[in-house]
């Protein structure tokens, strides 16, 4: 029994030694990695360790770069306000005007379930939907509002977008609910005790109420579809090309130094908008709540 | 609360139930499709009912199933192990938590940074790692050790917000009463954080056995399930994977029942050892 | 806890109606036959009527769970009536919005919106009128004065203490000059030296201000300092209504005389009665009743002395006794005593 005579201090660092490890070694190291090679000069599928800065040069010149960029920040900012304005509207029905917790709990697990079916097989899901002979084009072709299918609906913008709000918006009302779930019912009552609408009591009482949780949910958002190549590849019909595809193509064409170096670029852009974002929260406080 | 509805009531039902068959549409098109009849395609209308695209799965060398079978059964293992250590790392650094001590603020920020940098990096990270080692992906030691940097935050978090709203005095009253740090652990502790615990293990299989951003590069030799599939996303042109996914769900879904029933009867025997002591 | 003698709170409620002679409006509050039930359940209020006289202290008065706040909570419309009519001068509100009934709650954990300072959280129903920034600061800071909270107004309610917030709470509920103060056990929360000072603040606010408030409470010894009308309720009826000293004195039932203490309730040739503790003694009463008992406990509290006695069948009964009458001869437990007393003490309750 040393632990009995083990201060507490060493204690937790033990406890905590595994996790840390394996944070360190597969994060932060790695991480540092990507950036040490994104200085060094690359043959054919291999790296040669020499400072070169060639990659850099590169990125900088090509006008790839701003196009993959500005491609990235505008589905961002659709899918984050449409998340966010679907995300609130769900998350306030559930947690304000389903009363009784047999429901809010009914529908919680109706809203995880098809998250159980996986990944790819959601997004190709929407083939038989959005295909040109899918339902919605036979659908408006029956009723006579086309005489040729629409061929926008799918491998486009618009399926990117719909599929990405399609998987994230419960990643963005999860966080929200939650902080919600935190406002006392007494503190609504005494809003509208004091006149206020339904209305009034969002705007004056729950979305002030609510910003940690609307942070975190932007958080998951901005993490989610500046890092995500998968889905852009399937839904565009690989039609698009944002940075981290730009990335992943040149990985899978092994060309690993200048992969490097676009990456370090978007790690500190999603670093610094998730940093500038955590300035507002404290998280752990959030958490321990 | 009981008062009267409102129209707003009615008209966010309304958006709730859009929203549900928003989530829905999709997976029920995937689960009728793959009954579709042998002539018929990826698309509506259904040309007859038939298995016959669940019978291609499952004979050997099917029309582009690729390495289906084995992918399964990598990712199965793949997820069993992780799970477990997901599982007892996450109760370890949970329980460090229990105090504060220095380094504790760096360890909980070590997470939330794993969770927030995107998948790719990370297994991009890895992948360059071993390749100035000089060492070779494999499964059993970089595939597992990805997945772990993704499944291991969210066990963190599980633990964290279980014991951080769980009263201090139960420990500080198992010590009155005599109790060593093991026994405490044992008898206070475990049993008020097993749903946790058993949490972290779902959490820890469900997130690797979806995940391939992280494991991708550095599993070796041998897809799993979700690359697999990526893999064949481009290339399908039959119901057969439409087929896949209403089986991989089906295992979900009896993974989640099976551990909700495991856990649902072990609140009862604690219930009934509870009921019978009083009694 | 000084008031500045040149604030008089009345100008704080202009709107507040003249006071009307005719009787049509006497009342602040008339509750109809009101019921309350969940989903087709048993009732938590059960067909209750009461009136409250126009600027009054009402207390609702009983155990948890007896419908009290179940009441408090329909008449501020956060509780839809199941049958019944609520009444808020001589005005049917029974099903208008809980902001459109002239009533204002406050609620047990006060509420306050953690995001607002005290002078925001007190200004918060002007600004859903739409009052300018500079004049709703304005007429939040001269309620902040009222309850002597205007020295904190720029603090958030986490820094505040537990009395502090219960001010903030209430300036904001009166600032939207209520006719009627609903008080959800306002005083529960605070400790014991808080509650009688708040008490005091509560009673002279109601003074000052003229209008009714109704406030829950579990407190005997709280409803008996404040109330011009006691209202004891159990199993979610009205057991009796009074005054304080009726209540006390004259208590309808067994029930109430248990209830709001003090009371010994004794079986007499086959009907209750029930006899003050204070007016019972453990001596011989000359043409009262005497009852030879054992002395079971002896618990002092300052002025007064408790006995617990114990008869030879086991029945137990208490007297309250001065201390200088104890100390002249103390007795010790298990002292063989008689326990007594006279006939005129003894007041008939219903069955």
């Amino acid at each position: 029994m040393s632990s009995m005579t083990m201060s507490p201090r060493i204690a937790s660092w033990l406890q905590a030694t595994p996790f840390t490890l394996i944070m360190t070694c597969l994060v932060m190291v790695p991480l540092a990695i990507i950036l040490a090679v994104s200085f060094m000069d690359y043959g054919f599928a291999e790296i040669i360790p020499e400072f070169y800065l060639g990659n850099w040069t590169d990125l900088f010149r090509s006008s790839l770069t701003v196009d993959t960029y500005a491609t990235v920040f505008r589905q961002l900012a659709m899918v984050w306000s449409i998340t966010l304005v679907l995300g609130f509207t769900i998350s306030y029905y559930l947690v304000f005007h389903v009363r009784s917790n047999m429901w809010r709990a009914i529908f919680l697990a109706a809203c995880a379930i098809p998250f159980w079916t996986s990944g790819p097989i959601r997004m190709i899901s929407w083939v038989p939907l959005l295909g040109r002979e899918g339902l919605v084009n036979q659908a408006l072709f029956g009723m006579g509002l086309i005489d040729q299918p629409i061929s926008w609906l799918l491998y486009s913008e618009f399926s990117v977008i719909l599929v990405y709000v399609n998987m994230l918006t419960m990643a963005m009302a999860g966080p929200i609910a939650n902080s919600m779930a935190k406002i006392s019912p007494s503190i609504i009552q005494a809003a509208r005790d004091q006149g206020a609408s339904e209305w009034q009591v969002i705007q004056e009482v729950i979305i002030p109420l609510i910003k940690p949780g609307i942070v975190v949910g932007t958080i998951f958002i901005i993490t989610a579809v500046m890092g995500d190549g998968f889905l852009v590849r399937a839904m565009s019909g690989n039609q698009m090309n944002t940075p981290a595809v730009a990335i992943m193509n040149e990985i899978n064409a092994f060309q690993f130094p200048p992969a490097a170096a676009k990456s370090v670029v978007l790690l500190v852009i999603v670093l610094g908008m998730v940093g500038l974002l955590l300035r507002f929260v404290d998280i752990r406080k959030e958490l321990a709540r | 609360m009981g008062t009267k509805r409102t129209t707003s009531f009615y008209v966010l039902s309304f958006v709730f139930a859009a929203f549900l068959i928003f989530l829905y549409g999709p997976m029920f098109c995937v689960y009728l499709l793959s009954f579709q009849g042998p002539e018929g395609g990826m698309s509506f209308p259904m040309r007859g009912f038939s298995t016959v695209w669940f019978e291609t799965l499952f004979t050997a060398g099917g029309r582009g199933v690729g390495d289906i079978h084995n992918s399964f059964i990598r990712s199965l293992r793949l997820g069993a192990i992780v799970a477990l250590l997901t599982m007892l790392i996450g109760l370890a650094v949970g329980m460090s938590f229990r105090r504060r001590y220095p380094g504790g603020n760096f360890v909980f920020y070590s997470a939330i940074v794993s969770m927030i940098v995107p998948g790719i990096f990370v297994g991009f990270g890895i992948s360059l790692t071993l390749n100035m080692l000089g060492m070779r992906p494999q499964w059993w030691y970089s595939g597992i050790g990805a997945q772990l940097t993704w499944s291991l935050p969210f066990a963190m978090l599980i633990m964290f917000i279980i014991l951080g709203r769980m009263d201090k005095s139960y420990e500080e009253a198992a010590t009155d009463l005599g109790a060593n740090s093991f026994q405490r652990f044992q008898y206070v502790i475990l049993p008020l954080i097993l749903p946790g615990v058993i949490g972290m293990f779902m959490a820890g299989f469900t997130s690797s056995y979806e995940e391939a951003a992280r494991a991708g590069l550095n599993i070796g030799t041998g897809n799993t399930m979700p690359m697999e599939l990526t893999g064949l996303l481009g290339a399908a042109t039959t119901p057969v994977m439409f087929a896949v996914g209403t089986l991989t769900t089906l295992f979900m879904f009896t993974m989640v029942i099976v551990t909700l029933l495991a856990s649902w009867s072990l609140a009862k025997r604690r219930q009934l050892r509870l009921t019978a002591h009083h009694a | 806890m000084k008031i500045d003698t040149d604030f008089n709170a009345k100008n704080l409620m202009p709107e507040a109606e003249p006071p009307v002679e005719d009787g049509a409006t006497k009342y602040d509050v008339e509750l109809v036959a009101v019921s309350k039930s969940y989903d087709g359940g048993a009732k938590a209020v059960d067909t209750i009527s009461l009136r409250i006289p126009k600027a009054s202290y009402c207390c609702l008065l009983g155990p948890s769970g007896c419908g009290k706040t179940t009441t408090l909570r329909m008449l501020a419309g956060h509780e839809s009536v199941t049958d019944g009519d609520v009444l808020i001068h001589n005005r049917n509100v029974t099903d208008g919005a809980p902001s459109a009934r002239g009533t204002s709650m406050m609620f047990q954990s006060y509420a306050l919106f953690p995001h607002l300072s005290a002078l925001d959280n007190a200004a918060f129903s002007l600004k859903i009128k739409g009052v300018k920034k500079a004049e709703r600061h304005a007429k939040a800071m001269e309620f902040l004065k009222l309850v002597q909270m205007d020295h904190l107004a720029h603090r958030m309610p986490a820094q505040l203490s537990g009395g502090q917030q219960q001010r903030v709470a209430l300036a904001r509920s009166l600032i939207t000059r209520p006719k009627v103060l609903l008080l959800d056990e306002p005083l529960s929360a605070l400790d014991p030296f808080l509650r009688v000072l708040m008490r005091t603040e509560l009673k002279r606010i109601q003074t000052e201000l003229g209008i009714t408030f109704v406030h829950v409470t579990h407190s005997q010894e709280e409803a008996l300092a404040l109330s011009d009308l006691v209202v004891v309720m159990s199993d979610g009826q009205i057991m009796q209504a009074g005054s304080a000293r009726d209540v006390f004195e004259k208590p309808s039932n067994a029930f109430v005389a248990k209830f709001i203490g003090g009371h010994n309730v004794i079986d007499v040739e086959g009907r209750k009665v029930s006899v003050r503790a204070d007016k019972c003694r453990i001596v011989q009463s000359v043409g009262g009743t005497n009852i030879p008992a054992e002395v079971t406990n002896i618990e002092y509290q300052g002025p007064m002395v408790r006995i617990l006695v114990k008869d030879s069948d086991g029945k137990e009964y208490h007297a309250q006794i001065s201390d200088s009458r104890f100390f002249a001869d103390p007795p010790v437990i298990g002292e063989k005593v008689t326990f007594s007393w006279m006939p005129e003490d003894e007041w008939r309750l219903a069955a």
